[in-house]
């Protein structure tokens, strides 16, 4: 295997979680997620030689959102709160509840506003960068970040529960 | 704690283990693919001012579709607007004659008829791949306008069963006279059935009058939104035995 292919591979194995993690809360739906991140880790791979010494992390989360942000095709429709999570933490009733409110507070935003919300809470991405990788004016950014926040709040107003909260 | 915090808290605390198992051979293989065909392409000279979208496809002629960020916009294959006194768009394709009957849909856009027709395509390195379908639009004086190409990039025009499908780039962001979800399918199809989930979508169909092997089909906007992704498609014989 050439060395470049090597990098990818071990980039593939470093990478491909959180992005699909990502991803499945922009599409609300495992099958859609895992297209989406193998649909940009192609592409990332036929451009490997251009983006490999650059930042191909950034290139391919790229890639993905405006993928996921330019064929999403109907609302957040599957966050199963019926399944055991993935990881066992001390409390999983904490997961639980915490998937149900995402469940609930993605459901109600649009997919720009959700993929806002996934860039600047799950990667911590500044509103520049995030206005440079969705190809929008940190103005948008601004407004359509302080719109789903205001989604989310009011969700979090209309549920008794708190989610990820301290136990 | 605010809802920000709350909500950082709840992206990070259902973020599974178990993700990233996916088949890198695969996906090498299909930046392998892409990577072929990009650079088949430049090779071959082709730049016109629109856009491949779906894989290298489905070529947008409307407009520019999306493209993925450093990617420079390519096309596999050219489209025409037929018809001896037909009007070409100074940023569209050369002209070329459409290969059989222009099919009429029935689906109205104002004055405006959805047509689907064959025109002649040259793809580099698929010497198999001769005709491609074109999703257009026929105004009353009897213009067509061309507004997606749908054809092969590898392999043989005429090989059995289903071929490209075509949609509409976003379900989002739909214009005023959106291409319904179209393809072709070679052999005795009488009946296509796609589906969404677990909801049936028939398709509507006719048989090309240059070749009645080759089956159109599209679904009617009404029944399958433009540019909402199909999650499987079958055909059937007459005899009801699925193809």
């Amino acid at each position: 295997m050439a060395r470049g292919d090597a990098e990818f591979v071990e980039f593939v194995h470093a990478a491909s979680g959180r992005l699909a993690h990502a991803a499945y809360l922009m599409t609300g739906d495992h099958h859609q997620a895992e297209d989406a991140t193998q649909t940009a880790l192609a592409r990332t791979y036929a451009s490997w030689s251009r983006v490999r010494r650059d930042d191909p992390y950034a290139y391919t989360r790229r890639v993905m959102v405006n993928y996921i942000v330019d064929n999403w095709r109907r609302p957040i429709r599957e966050y199963p709160t019926d399944e055991i999570p993935h990881r066992h933490r001390d409390d999983v009733a904490d997961e639980v509840t915490a998937r149900r409110w995402l469940q609930i507070a993605l459901g109600t935003l649009t997919a720009r506003e959700r993929a806002i919300v996934v860039l600047r809470y799950l990667f911590d991405l500044p509103e520049l960068q995030v206005a440079r990788e969705l190809e929008v004016s940190v103005g948008t950014v601004k407004s359509t970040s302080s719109r789903a926040l205001g989604k989310l709040r009011q969700t979090l107003v209309e549920l008794p529960s708190t989610p990820g909260g301290q136990r | 704690m605010n809802e920000t915090d709350r909500l950082r808290a709840a992206i990070r605390a259902t973020e599974p283990e178990g993700w990233g198992q996916f088949d890198v051979e695969a996906i090498m293989r299909e930046g392998r693919r892409l990577r072929y065909r990009r650079r088949a392409v430049a090779g071959a000279g082709v730049m016109l001012s629109v856009a491949v979208a779906a894989v290298g496809v489905l070529v947008v002629l409307r407009q520019p579709g999306p493209v993925e960020p450093g990617v420079p916009p390519v096309v596999t294959a050219t489209a025409t607007t037929p018809g001896a006194g037909s009007t070409v768009d100074p940023t569209g394709p050369p002209e070329k004659p459409a290969l059989g009957e222009v099919l009429g849909t029935g689906i109205w856009y104002g004055g405006d008829e959805r047509v689907f027709y064959f025109v002649p395509v040259e793809v580099p390195r698929a010497a198999g791949v001769t005709i491609g379908l074109v999703a257009g639009r026929r105004s009353p004086d009897g213009r067509l306008t061309a507004d997606f190409l749908l054809n092969d990039f590898e392999g043989s025009d005429r090989r059995p069963g289903f071929h490209q499908i075509g949609y509409e780039p976003s379900a989002v962001v739909v214009p005023a006279d959106p291409v319904p979800t179209f393809g072709y399918f070679v052999g005795p199809a009488a009946r296509i059935v796609g589906s969404v989930g677990k909801r049936p979508v028939a398709a509507q169909l006719s048989r090309w009058s240059e070749d009645s092997d080759v089956v159109i089909f599209w679904f009617h906007p009404k029944s399958l939104p433009p540019g909402q992704r199909l999650d499987g498609i079958l055909a059937w014989d007459a005899q009801d035995r699925q193809l």
